[in-house]
């Protein structure tokens, strides 16, 4: 049983994990650096500690800090939503150490898992297709020439270790081996710690398609259904929704089988998704395991009318699931558009402070997840997410018209947002067919003068 | 002549991409800023030898603040 939990993080995902534990009748542990102490989500929560200044390595990344604000408050379980230290194998050891309970994959596995190509190992083990490529990382250069000479270029060159697209490293040609090679291997070992790279080939313009799970510590595990989360600029989601157009009642028993036999081969226990690529042919490759909340978890909680952090904490707690795969019932369609503080041409982040935050209403068809108010600041050091729409009604055109008619209401005034750059891909007739692929925002701007993003009548900001 | 590559935008230092007596040209990148996860290079406004790096991966940076000294 769960009493008091400290939430290791900030701004929306606080505010949201606090709206559960309201209802769970779990008391509230926010903390905060330099820069946050007057954000609302911090005021929300029954207790709140400053953890240290405003640079994120020595608060929201600082474990002795976090674990030293566990103990002064009393928290006997530690949420670590996402980013930061939410999937690192150290945290979770020390919350662990600490007597604490840790709501997440336990640090064993967090540790297992940090490596790509143990995951793709396992996966193919199970039977589940991995994105094509080497399951072990390359040792030497004559190893990639071997793969290029067998299937071509372009290529690619992951970190073992690595995650959130960076590191990725393309090569064109032969040529370009033994320098691309070396460069993988010295930004890798810079980045994360190691220099192991593996090399995966490219998948022509592909749909990222996850799928989310909960699974418990006594081998239960269930899918709660796909999500579609093509829309992306510069590999950042910017709009995800429930279900997929393109994914078929075939394919998608298929996913989940396949979610479940790698999640259960793990030993895996909390909530988690997997990521995926379907590609042109209609076939789907496992990419990567996140091992955490998802930013994107709404729309799945809207389609499905299950809260994923209530089964969170009561995993941790270490009850086992009360769902079963039967029980998973999916009701029409979810999106969600990311708002972040960023120029929406440019995708510069605009840091800064908010002088207006006006937000419409949540509604049966509407759910805004965000920590903003007037005059809250937007430290340049941090996440630049400033609030998450999510619309739901029975079809995918109507739920559509709600997040339009949302976007198109909201008015932040102080910094710049991506706001306008949703709206015109939500208008979009292409994303209105559900045909596009990850390409599709790029390709989206690159047709639309700067002057319609930034000055016209759909501009909802204020420089 | 001394000159300071100042930071662009506020954030956290990311990287220092050259070493002190490296010569650099005009335009030329010589640092990187993590401003709210995104990346942003810094080049050189002109032509000169690195004198002195002032910042060190994950040190805070305001607008301004001297991130690279340049002998001109």
């Amino acid at each position: 049983m769960i009493r008091k939990l400290l939430i290791a993080n900030r701004g929306e995902i606080v505010s949201r994990i606090i709206r559960t534990c309201r209802e769970m009748g779990i008391a509230t542990v926010a903390v905060c650096s330099e820069a946050d102490r007057e954000s609302p989500y911090v005021r929300q929560a029954d207790e709140n500690v400053l953890i240290g200044p405003a640079n994120p390595l020595r608060s929201y990344l600082n474990i002795a800090a976090l674990i030293e604000a566990a103990r002064e408050t009393g928290a006997d379980a530690v949420h670590p939503g996402y980013g930061f230290l939410s999937e690192r194998g150290a945290f979770a050891e020390a919350v662990e150490r600490a007597g604490l309970a840790w709501v997440g994959p336990d640090a064993k596995l967090l540790r297992a898992i940090s490596s790509k190509c143990y995951c793709r190992q396992v996966a193919d083990e199970v039977g589940v297709p991995v994105v094509p490529g080497t399951l072990a990382p390359a040792t030497d250069e004559r190893e990639i020439v071997a793969y290029g000479r067998r299937f071509g270029y372009p290529l690619f060159l992951k970190p073992d270790k690595g995650g959130g697209g960076k590191g990725i490293e393309v090569i064109e040609s032969e040529a370009q081996v033994p320098e691309v090679f070396k460069r993988a291997a010295s930004i890798s070992q810079m980045a994360f710690g190691f220099p192991a790279c593996y090399i995966e080939r490219v998948v022509s313009k592909p749909r990222h398609i996850e799928v989310q799970f909960l699974a418990d510590r006594q081998g239960n595990c269930v899918c709660l259904g796909e999500r579609e989360c093509s829309i992306q600029r510069r590999h950042q989601k910017v709009v995800e929704e429930a279900p997929s157009t393109i994914v078929t009642a075939e394919d998608r028993q298929e996913i989940f089988e396949h979610t479940r036999n790698f999640v259960l081969k793990l030993g895996y226990n909390g909530a988690g998704t997997i990521e995926g690529l379907r590609s042109q042919d209609g076939d789907y490759y496992f990419m990567e395991i996140n091992a955490r909340l998802q930013v994107e978890h709404p729309v799945t909680e809207f389609t499905t009318g299950i809260d994923i952090v209530k089964h969170q904490i009561r995993i941790a707690a270490g009850e086992p699931l009360a769902l079963l795969q039967s029980d998973i019932r999916s009701r029409g369609s979810s999106i969600e558009a990311r708002i972040y503080a960023e120029d929406p041409v440019t995708f510069l982040p605009s840091p800064g402070v908010i002088r207006r935050a006006l937000l419409p209403e949540a509604s049966r068809h509407l759910r805004i997840d965000h920590a903003l108010e007037d005059n809250c600041v937007v430290p340049p050091y941090y996440d630049p997410l400033l609030a998450k729409v999510i619309s739901w009604d029975a079809t995918r055109s109507a739920a559509i018209g709600h997040l339009v008619a949302a976007l198109s209401h909201i008015r932040i005034e102080g910094v710049k947002t991506n706001i306008a750059t949703s709206l015109h891909i939500l208008n979009h007739p292409r994303f209105a067919q559900g045909s596009f692929d990850t390409g599709f925002v790029q390709e989206c701007l690159d047709e639309t003068s700067n002057a319609e993003l930034t000055s016209g009548g759909k501009t909802r900001w204020v420089s | 002549m001394e000159t300071n590559v100042t930071a662009i935008m506020p954030g956290l230092t990311a990287r220092v991409v050259v070493n002190e007596g490296d010569k650099v040209s005009k335009g030329q990148e010589v640092a990187v800023i993590n401003c709210m996860k995104t990346e942003i290079k810094v080049l050189s406004e002109h032509e000169g030898v690195v004198k002195k790096i002032l910042v060190k991966e994950w040190d805070e940076l305001q607008v301004g603040d001297p991130m690279v000294v340049l002998d001109v």
